[in-house]
């Protein structure tokens, strides 16, 4: 989903408040009162208004939700595991702690090709970690929550080739802003 | 009358009037009670809020932090501020509801001295214990702590929150009781009009909003007992596991629903005080109000839902429901209670005084707050995208800074000013709510854009692939900056009616409308 619209669209409406209750504050120099039929038309429509429009707004956000549908089969599976304060990115299993070290230290840099469904499998050996997806200009375009005992599965197809960091979204202790993972599209 | 200000006739006073319900000597103990809880308060966002200082500093590169201390002011900060407001929630509410009924004088003294003990121990546990796992304190961080702070001060933050548990539990229950002690549970939950034959209640809408939000908080206090038994089962050596799912929802069960109980609790002290100022009879509980409430209610159990958005492992329900109830859960308070609050003030020709100008802002900002909590918070494509980004600080101090603390900061001048009996100077009227607005708006915008630029929270520092956060940083200090001139102001104006208003407040009422 496009990053930009749905918060201008979100100021949009934030400048209707305001104007709303600039023009009601405006409104209170003159005496009078609202008309209470008139008040409870207005209501009832703002009800029906407000309603029928998060519907819509459920029925456009919902299939567009990041969640893996079971009718798709990844291409490739990455492995990622979260502990403070590196992610370990392979492409093997990793099951315990010297795995992790030596996937860290040592492992080849995982490359993927653009247009694969990337199924990354994501959980962490201590805290709660979040994994994102930084592409090669450094903008966030995904992520997902890294936690102990459970496996988030995330996929994403990548279009633009280069090298994506993986960096903490979730608050880890001191080390956080400097965890780091890292992979290429190629 | 302040020395040096003009002479004007002094307008009724809208809170100083005893309830029925206390004596006189309770209604000076109140009065008192409150006022030591509003200057415990404001001593404390002095502080905590020259900590949020600090940080942006640091984020700037104006100010060299080490990570550890980062963290040990961010979560001094956040927590801090987040139990604060609460607290200056409770006392306002407090305070209205012996209006009505006979709340305890010495279960709310108890509460004080317990809190204060609770938040020096919370106070030893950062700063000298350097205790930093941030304001949720995410399981299972407290036990991770890679050296940075020792076993001492996770058990002493944890007796903070146990201690600080027992003394809101105590405020809670002992209001309760004094509501029950007039009215039925059912009648102040509003299903009398609800589901019987009258169509209006005669529990003040004070009432009822408080018996809703108080009962509904209960519930977040009983998911931080369990929280904190896990936590202590297995901080003991028992050999305990904790799932850490389980405990996620657990700690955003509590930290959301006292969040939206906060919001909801200062919407009362608005419908409160708002008819009042503005010359309108106070609202009584009809059919509208009790729905609109117990809707709420049910809605906001399950809008902290929205949190696990981003763990793919909740059950796939949990998450549509959370999604759901959170876009639905603005419609009640829109269609009703702002809604209400806008025809209130339409042709009321109401004296636009400072404190009224606070309130009507408060719920500008929580109707502002509330349409991007329910979209860009709730909807998961877009979590996708700013989950745990700057847009998610922007919103918590949307929601509290222009909504939460200008509806007590309203209530608080409004209860000062009456006490010392003083008026305002027609400058500071609108020097201080505009300095507010745009401090705070400005503010807010600061960590949306920055958020949308792809910078993380709690970042001490910005690598270098992410400078802009740095940038923005060192923008937001205007703002800030803005936004504190207009604190300091609004202190200033406090502080100066401060002694009248202590003198005054050991006087009865009759001996007060006499002087």
């Amino acid at each position: 989903m496009d990053r930009v619209t749905p918060v201008l669209l979100l100021e949009v409406a934030s400048a209707g408040i305001v104007l709303v209750f600039a023009y009601v504050a405006l409104r209170s120099r003159r005496a009078g009162a609202v008309v209470p039929s008139r008040a409870r038309r207005l209501q009832v429509g703002l009800l029906v208004g407000l309603l029928g429009f998060a519907g819509l707004l459920l029925a456009f956000t919902f299939p567009r939700a990041p969640y893996p549908r079971r009718a798709e089969r990844p291409d490739r599976v990455v492995f990622v595991v979260g502990k403070q304060f590196s992610f370990a990115v392979s492409e093997r299993p990793i099951t315990n702690d010297s795995e992790w070290q030596e996937a860290v230290a040592f492992g080849e840099p995982v490359t993927l090709a653009p247009g694969e469904l990337v199924e990354f499998r994501v959980t962490s050996f201590d805290v709660n970690h979040g994994l994102s997806l930084y592409d090669p200009d450094h903008v966030l375009i995904g992520q997902v929550q890294a936690m102990p005992g459970y496996v988030n599965r995330l996929r994403f197809r990548f279009t633009k080739p280069g090298r994506y960091e993986v960096l903490c979204l979730e608050y880890c202790g001191h080390g956080h802003p400097r965890m780091r993972g890292y992979f290429f599209v190629k | 009358m302040l020395h040096g200000e003009a002479s004007l006739a002094w307008p009724t006073p809208v809170l100083l009037e005893r309830g029925e319900a206390v004596s006189e000597a309770e209604d000076v103990g109140f009065r008192r009670m409150t006022l030591v809880w509003v200057a415990t308060v404001l001593a404390l966002v002095v502080v905590l809020g020259t900590l949020g200082w600090l940080m942006r500093l640091t984020q700037g590169n104006w100010l060299t932090l080490r990570p550890e201390w980062f963290y040990s002011l961010m979560t001094l900060h956040g927590l801090g501020m987040f139990g604060t407001w609460y607290i200056a929630t409770m006392a306002a509410v407090t305070y209205l509801l012996s209006r009505y009924v006979r709340p305890s004088l010495s279960a709310s003294r108890f509460v004080y001295g317990l809190t204060l003990v609770a938040v020096s121990l919370f106070v030893i546990a950062t700063l000298v214990g350097r205790f930093s796992p941030g304001w949720y304190f995410l399981y299972p961080l407290p036990f991770y702590s890679q050296g940075v702070w020792k076993p001492w001060a996770t058990a002493v933050f944890f007796t903070f929150v146990g201690l600080l548990g027992v003394a809101w539990l105590i405020w809670e229950v002992s209001l309760l009781g004094a509501i029950a002690r007039r009215w039925s549970l059912p009648q102040a939950l509003g299903w009398d009009v609800l589901f019987g034959r009258r169509s209006v209640s005669d529990v003040p809408l004070a009432v009822h909003i408080a018996t809703v939000m108080l009962v509904l908080h209960l519930s977040a206090l009983l998911s931080a007992v369990v929280l904190l038994s896990l936590y202590t089962l297995e901080g003991i050596g028992t050999g305990i596991r904790n799932d850490p799912l389980l405990m996620k929802n657990l700690v955003f069960y509590f930290g959301h629903v006292t969040a939206e109980v906060t919001t909801n609790l200062s919407f009362m002290v608005v419908l409160e005080l708002l008819p009042r100022l503005a010359g309108r009879p106070p609202f009584r509980v009809n059919r509208m109000f009790a729905a609109a409430f117990n809707v709420i209610l049910v809605l906001i159990a399950v809008t902290y839902l929205h949190h696990l958005l981003m763990d793919f492992a909740q059950p796939f329900w949990l998450r549509v429901l959370g999604q759901t109830a959170s876009y639905l859960i603005p419609i009640p308070a829109a269609v009703v209670t702002i809604f209400i609050v806008l025809t209130l003030i339409y042709g009321s020709r109401i004296r636009w005084t400072l404190p009224a100008v606070l309130l009507y802002l408060g719920v500008m900002g929580v109707a502002i707050d509330g349409i991007g909590a329910a979209f860009i918070s709730s909807t998961p494509a877009l979590q996708f995208l700013f989950h745990n980004t700057l847009v998610a600080v922007a919103h918590l101090h949307l929601g509290f800074v222009m909504g939460v603390v200008l509806i007590n900061l309203g209530f608080v001048f409004q209860f000062v000013k009456e006490l010392s009996r003083s008026e305002e100077s027609s400058w500071t009227t609108w020097a201080i709510p505009v300095l507010l607005a745009i401090g705070g708006y400005g503010l807010v915008l600061m960590f949306s854009l920055a958020g949308v630029a792809s910078v993380p929270r709690r970042y001490a520092i910005y690598p270098e692939e992410l400078a802009r956060g740095v940038t923005m940083a060192r923008f937001a200090i205007v703002p800030l900056a803005l936004l504190t001139a207009g604190a300091l102001l609004y202190l200033w104006e406090l502080v100066r009616r401060w002694p009248h208003a202590w003198a005054a407040s050991r006087l009865s009422s009759s001996e007060a409308a006499s002087s």
